[in-house]
């Protein structure tokens, strides 16, 4: 049983509409979370954080149904994108003292460690980050309450290669540490290096949800990088 | 509802909310419309929500271990904790013109409305209005406050000059005594306002509640 059971998730807007799809995310396992840009795939995290409503499907974190223990389950989960910034003006320190009360499982040794790690200094505002450190500023955040899943969307869009480097250690660091997560990314190179489960969605279905090997089994010609297998396989789609 | 509420005060609020507060010094302006005192404070706490839904307060608050209805709660409790820091100062300000200033020449001859506990009850009536239109207005999308803002401002607009001139109506010009003359009148207005305030400000709660719940952000 994973730590996050998604199943047959459905979420209808005018014009998009998704369907069926089922997920697990597991303790120690990084699952890349792929698909074009409008696939379906912030829809799909906004739908497992209960920000936006599904019409259908069950979404359970530690066995417990997500509606009706929304607060105590965010206590065990952090989120965390490379699109959105909380509180520009605000100093870090002051966005975490307020964040801090938020959470009993706070771990402070955590937040001065990752506050190292990413050599993010409390004094600043976000507005005056630079895109990657933004994503930083975030985790930093998501992290320090001791999430056992976390959930980034699109972490990496917009960083340079070598955060991008950067953050892909920071997640096999969280992934020897038992933390699941799960990585929503149109870069399936940044997957290369760390994913251990697929979840590939196309136009709002399910394409696969399997382990990395096994994906590459099943789609790969010749050692197909994942870029090269998604590639090939949103070409096929198109002139189906 | 204290971790909330510094929620609000720390990450969320525009500084303007605060000094806005200062607006219910026009309580001892003499000749001016005073109940636009309470209008300002609720202008004070618009620049909030504008502040807010640039810093993304609302997606921030969603993904914190709160219910959907504590986001909620804490806009209102906020606003409701400005509203009664102005409510005060001008109660007291209200007081100081009710007795040692209750025979000043500058204000017996103003043709506006006189400052006593029937003002009190108006300024609260604004300040429900505030919470109703424009928090409720909010809260039906979570994003948009533009409409609500207007809403308001015609609303406010009415109440305030209804409160101005009300006791130029034959039979009511009881309304604007000086002192503590007609206590009883001015008392209940004050208490209708109070009533109202709070009506006003748990029904448009609980609708924004419900609103919320429904909210794709």
């Amino acid at each position: 049983m994973g730590v996050a059971e998604i199943r047959g998730l459905c979420k209808e807007y005018p014009a998009f509409k998704l369907r069926d799809v089922s997920f697990d995310l597991n303790s120690g396992r990084i699952s890349g979370f792929i698909g074009r840009n409008g696939a379906g795939k912030t829809t799909t995290i906004k739908s497992i954080l209960n920000l936006v409503h599904p019409s259908d499907g069950e979404i359970r974190y530690f066995g417990l149904p997500l509606l009706g223990n929304e607060a105590e389950i965010k206590k065990r989960i952090g989120y965390s994108t490379g699109a959105v910034n909380y509180y520009p003006r605000k100093k870090l320190r002051d966005v975490a003292a307020v964040t801090r009360s938020f959470y009993p499982n706070w771990d402070e040794a955590a937040y001065e460690e990752y506050l190292k790690l990413f050599r993010l200094d409390e004094q600043k505002s976000p507005s005056e980050l630079s895109e990657g450190m933004k994503v930083k500023c975030n985790l930093l955040l998501a992290l320090s309450h001791g999430a056992e899943i976390l959930i980034l969307d699109e972490p990496t869009s917009g960083l340079d290669p070598f955060s991008r480097d950067e953050l892909t250690d920071i997640f096999l660091m969280l992934k020897e540490r038992g933390t699941a997560v799960l990585f929503s990314t149109h870069i399936t190179s940044d997957l290369e290096k760390c994913a251990d489960d697929i979840i590939y969605i196309r136009e709002g279905r399910m394409i696969a949800a399997s382990t990395v090997e096994a994906f590459r089994g099943y789609y790969s010609n010749y050692g197909d990088t994942l870029e090269a297998i998604m590639l090939r396989l949103e070409r096929e789609a198109r002139y189906a | 509802m204290l971790k909330l509420l510094n929620k609000e005060i720390k990450l969320s609020a525009s500084k303007l909310s605060f000094l806005f507060i200062a607006f219910a010094a026009l309580t001892m302006a003499p000749g001016y419309p005073i109940l636009l005192g309470a209008f300002f404070i609720s202008f004070g706490l618009f620049q909030s929500f504008q502040h807010a839904r640039e810093a993304n307060d609302i997606v921030y608050s969603a993904l914190l271990p709160i219910s959907k209805a504590d986001v909620v709660k804490s806009k209102y409790v906020f606003c409701v904790f400005i509203e009664l820091l102005g409510f005060l100062l001008m109660a007291a300000l209200t007081l100081v013109r009710m007795t040692l200033l209750k025979d000043a020449a500058v204000y017996r001859e103003n043709v506006l409305m006189n400052a006593n506990l029937v003002f009190l009850g108006f300024a609260l009536l604004i300040f429900g209005i505030f919470n109703s239109v424009f928090i409720g207005g909010f809260f039906k999308t979570a994003y948009y406050f533009g409409k609500p803002f207007i809403f308001f401002i015609v609303t406010a607009f009415i109440a305030v000059c209804a409160g101005e001139a009300i006791h130029h109506v034959p039979g009511l010009e009881a309304v604007n005594s000086f002192g503590f003359e007609v206590l009883p009148l001015q008392a209940a207005v004050l208490i209708s306002g109070a009533v109202i305030y709070a009506a006003l400000t748990i029904l448009s709660m609980r609708a924004s509640i419900k609103s919320f719940e429904k909210i794709d952000l």
